[in-house]
């Protein structure tokens, strides 16, 4: 498995959503990946981090590594703290997940959202 | 009146008025979803459109004995929908003519606000002008870099896009005064007027003169740029003379 960067970010204020979307999609880039997948990846690391962040993490690592003709994709979040739950835009996030991307697994911890990995195919 | 009750009714009765009143409930997910595929080249009321029709048929298809929830079940059936209009509507046309004009909208936007200003404004400031994300306005900053003739086409082959570029034979001899051209190439110096007949000459590419010269490609690109800067302004003076 080849690594190809590494972001941690604060998940206080979506104010680095972009700076996230625009890396995804330099390395969907450099991954060989099309246009539409490239996209679909950047809704993909957006939803994963909107879910953990209504989970109540403060901050997450994004991971992006290659594997032969796939792009795989780990969202770890950390620095929890106590929030009303969860969104009921949660649900829609994960089925978007799930229709975008390809095995996706979602990591709980007590329940809530800690986590998100999943991969895209050239 | 709970979803899985609010279906039932419906399947029962097929009633419209009640099958728009789902539609309604639900339809901020169709808005929803639409936001998330805007800007990809399709206009985020037409995704809405799209995303809104492939809520009613998802509502007349929903069974809720199947014991999934409607937000689990509807979301793949409008983002299967959303995917197949954008396959349909493919943007590979309209897209860079988007990126066109937005760059140069870009352009005016960042004129004015520095006047306005007094500062140079940043990608936000310019989003919030042009009512378009940030993200646009970086994304079309990146896409419309300045692409070297000398660049292959394919990593397959070698062949650059300067190669696929008509050739005009006579470009050289539609010079009315070839000693005006003589004289400006006498002012070069050595390395330069090489890198003339190797570039112009001998229609190498960069990399294949950078060979030659014994230097790296960037500075073959540098050392072109500086002596057709060069030329440009000497025969302009020439020219005006």
């Amino acid at each position: 498995m080849k690594e190809l960067l590494k972001l941690e970010l604060p998940l206080l204020k979506s104010e680095f959503m972009t700076t996230v979307r625009l890396a995804t999609g330099g390395v969907c880039s450099a991954a060989g990946l099309g246009l539409d997948d490239s996209e679909d990846c950047k809704v993909c690391v957006t939803e994963s981090l909107l879910l953990v962040m209504h989970a109540g993490y403060r901050a997450a690592a994004i991971a992006f590594s290659a594997e032969e003709e796939n792009l795989f994709i780990s969202v770890k979040a950390s620095h929890w703290e106590e929030t009303e739950g969860g969104m009921s835009e949660d649900e829609i996030s994960e089925a978007l997940l799930n229709a975008l991307a390809r095995g996706v697994l979602i990591e709980r911890e007590d329940g809530r959202a800690a986590g998100v990995k999943f991969y895209f195919s050239k | 009146m709970q979803e899985a009750e609010l279906f039932e009714k419906y399947r029962e009765s097929g009633d419209i008025a009640l099958r728009n009143e789902i539609v309604e409930k639900y339809l901020y997910i169709a808005a929803m979803i639409a936001g998330k595929f805007a800007g990809r080249g399709v206009e985020y009321d037409d995704l809405y459109q799209v995303a809104s029709l492939a809520l009613v048929k998802g509502v007349e298809r929903f069974d809720p004995a199947k014991g999934v929830k409607f937000s689990t079940f509807i979301t793949p059936t409008i983002t299967g929908e959303i995917k197949n209009y954008f396959r349909d509507h493919s943007r590979v046309v309209h897209l860079p003519r988007q990126i066109n004009e937005l760059r140069t909208s870009i352009r005016k936007a960042a004129e004015e606000l520095t006047v306005e200003r007094g500062h140079n404004p940043t990608a936000r400031e310019i989003a919030e002008r042009l009512g378009v994300s940030e993200e646009d306005v970086l994304s079309c900053a990146e896409a419309g870099g300045v692409v070297s003739l000398d660049r292959n086409v394919s990593e397959e082959d070698g062949m650059t896009y300067h190669e696929l570029i008509a050739a005009a034979d006579d470009s050289l001899e539609d010079f009315e005064n070839r000693d005006v051209v003589r004289s400006v190439l006498a002012g070069l110096s050595g390395a330069e007027r090489k890198l003339l007949k190797y570039r112009y000459g001998e229609e190498l590419s960069q990399t294949e003169t950078a060979k030659r010269l014994g230097v790296s490609q960037m500075y073959v690109s540098r050392l072109e740029r500086k002596v057709l800067e060069k030329l440009r302004k000497t025969l302009g003076k020439v020219m005006s003379e």
